[in-house]
């Protein structure tokens, strides 16, 4: 019998995607090319109306540093966790790793819920900060996008920490002896050897975390209120209130098109800083 | 709304009913969207045992709001997923303008007698009413006697609104614009009231989370319906419900059948139970605290309405009017309520 070449192998998975994937993506770049919401004239009409508005272009621009600063959060937040984590015993690991999943068993639903109650105007929050006379006037954290970051980073903090665990967990630790052995300060040694070489798997949660925060829809609708627009917000009226579906397609194309354009970003510079160490 | 030829004829075919020997019984299920949440806990625990018990039929329930049973009836185009749908004014015009119903046979509903003059008609069944008007949190803030005082203090810096995704929400914006000028068709004193005042405001957030933001203390006054105040205020949360002094707005909540339904019959079957008394008198207690259109049901005494006649008085809306230019309101309330 002749030997399986490895495409064949990968056959039905690439029908299977083909089929559920690329098809319905095709049909979405169809239906965003008709003018009318009953799906009968085609034409560029919707894309024209959508970036001949300068208010898209604001949103655009809020969902993107929406994920910027979630990712940015992250990575203040994670990466000494990570690094807590890889000086840990093998047990504290353990526990490590279940507290970091945790978040993950939880729906999203009851994540972003729970913070309605935590930064919420009586809120554990403001309550805290009342009662230690820090403040006299609830602040005012829901429905703004300090708030939504906030809550995001915990949502998506597993995504970031995960993959930065996996690959820092890989590194050699006589590296890091080696480093100090020959002179080099913990900073210089965290810097120069520890954060060149965790590269992929930070590039890797940075990916992650931009990507799901920017389609975070019940989180920014529901931590961040209406008033704070971002692309998924719009898609979803336009889908599901207005039925507007050519329109719904050419947001949800934009939106796919920016972050692709941003997580491409982000690898081709994680690819440029994972050659510095070997450069 | 309804015609007084096409009452008639309802009237009649009703009269006629009487006469129709009970239609056999035809076992199996019948799919029904429902809303998720309130309508999903209360038909699963009161219409399904009852329509189990009295026809043998199962009912399945598939939660989905309004505009997604609409939405996914267009996407299935002519096969829909579920056999009867429960619709709010504004999405139920939509699915009639695409086809989406199949017309309603009034020998079939044997309830309809028992419901008030034009909530049967060729296109569906109505079996909820719905009255909207303002909460407030009594322990925070004094009563508001109308939708004017939203815009003052102390309850400006207290409100929580919500914008024209939700029925509830795009009737009582359209009886704020009244009260500043503005009419069904004109929302645009209603916006410019709104921008004047939107730095005091404490909320303006996606309909779902308005109950868990008011519990939260985040808001202490929206608008809302009679059922979300109930039902909060069965979980110990103080809220009080208040008629505005231009009337409480209500709407219906309807049944209809899905063209190309599986299950007609088994659909009739389900329509009937739920306009029945004993099903619409389970739904009124609480949790649930439904509002009854069946004659024979007792009105439930914490509504602003001693009978269902009352509520010929309360502000109604012809959404055949509002539905086109919602798309442009919503785009609207986007641009101007955005930070």
């Amino acid at each position: 019998m002749r030997k399986l070449a490895e495409w064949q192998l990968a056959l039905p998975l690439a029908l299977a995607f083909a089929s559920i994937f690329l098809a319905p993506l095709l049909m979405l770049v169809g239906v965003s090319f008709f003018n009318d919401d009953k799906i009968s004239q085609p034409g560029f009409g919707q894309w024209a109306k959508f970036l001949g508005d300068p208010f898209s272009y604001k949103v655009i621009a809020d969902t993107m540093l929406l994920g910027l600063k979630t990712v940015c959060a992250t990575i203040v937040i994670g990466y000494p966790l990570a690094l807590i984590y890889l000086d840990a015993s093998p047990r504290l690991q353990k526990v490590l790793i279940f507290i970091i999943v945790m978040p993950l068993l939880l729906s999203v639903v009851v994540r972003t819920f729970a913070w309605i109650v935590v930064l919420g105007r009586e809120g554990v929050v403001n309550t805290l900060l009342m009662q230690l006379g820090i403040i006299s006037e609830p602040l005012r954290l829901l429905q703004t996008e300090l708030g939504l970051v906030i809550s995001l980073t915990q949502i998506e903090m597993p995504l970031m920490l995960l993959p930065l665990i996996s690959v820092m967990s890989r590194l050699d630790p006589n590296l890091r002896d080696a480093s100090s052995a020959l002179g080099a300060s913990r900073w210089r040694t965290l810097f120069k050897v520890i954060v060149p070489l965790s590269m992929p798997g930070l590039v890797a949660g940075c990916l992650l975390v931009f990507a799901s925060s920017t389609t975070a829809f019940i989180s920014q609708t529901v931590i961040g209120g209406v008033r704070l627009i971002y692309l998924p917000l719009l898609i979803w009226q336009q889908s599901l209130v207005v039925f507007n579906w050519p329109f719904a397609a050419v947001v949800s194309l934009t939106l796919l098109v920016s972050v692709l354009t941003v997580v491409s970003a982000l690898s081709y510079l994680g690819r440029r800083s994972g050659g510095y160490v070997h450069g | 709304m309804f015609s007084r030829r096409r009452l008639l004829a309802g009237a009649t075919a009703l009269g006629g009913a009487a006469f129709l020997p009970s239609i056999a019984h035809a076992k199996g299920s019948v799919a029904a969207a429902i809303y998720p949440g309130t309508w999903e806990e209360a038909f699963r625990a009161i219409v399904a045992p009852a329509l189990k018990k009295k026809d043998s039929v199962d009912l399945e329930l598939q939660p989905l709001f309004a505009v997604d049973q609409v939405a996914k009836a267009k996407a299935a185009r002519g096969a829909p997923p579920f056999d009867a749908f429960v619709l709010d004014p504004g999405p139920r015009i939509t699915a009639i303008q695409d086809g989406l119903f199949d017309k309603i046979d009034m020998k079939k509903i044997t309830n309809a007698s028992k419901l008030p003059a034009g909530l049967v008609d060729e296109w569906g069944v109505g079996v909820n009413a719905q009255v909207v008007g303002i909460a407030y949190n009594p322990k925070k803030v004094p009563a508001p006697k109308g939708w004017k005082d939203l815009f003052v203090e102390p309850w400006v810096s207290r409100l929580g609104l919500t914008g024209f995704q939700t029925t509830f929400g795009t009737v009582s914006l359209i009886e704020i614009a009244k009260v500043f000028g503005g009419s069904e068709t004109n929302i645009e004193p209603a916006l410019v009231e709104l921008k004047k005042v939107l730095p005091k405001i404490a909320a303006v957030g996606q309909p779902a989370a308005m109950p868990s933001l008011f519990q939260q203390g985040q808001c202490d006054v929206m608008y809302t319906n009679t059922q979300t105040v109930a039902t909060l205020k069965g979980r110990g949360v103080d809220i009080e419900f208040v008629k505005p002094e231009t009337g409480a707005i209500t709407f219906l909540t309807t049944l209809h059948i899905a063209k190309g339904a599986a299950d007609v019959e088994n659909a009739y079957k389900y329509i009937d139970i739920v306009a029945g008394k004993d099903v619409q008198e389970a739904l009124t207690k609480p949790p649930y605290n439904f509002i009854p259109v069946n004659k024979d049901v007792p009105v439930p005494s914490y509504l602003p309405m001693k009978s269902l006649d009352e509520m010929s008085s309360f502000v109604r809306h012809d959404w055949a009017k509002i539905n086109p230019l919602r798309a442009g309101w919503i785009e609207k309330f986007n641009k101007e309520m955005a930070k």
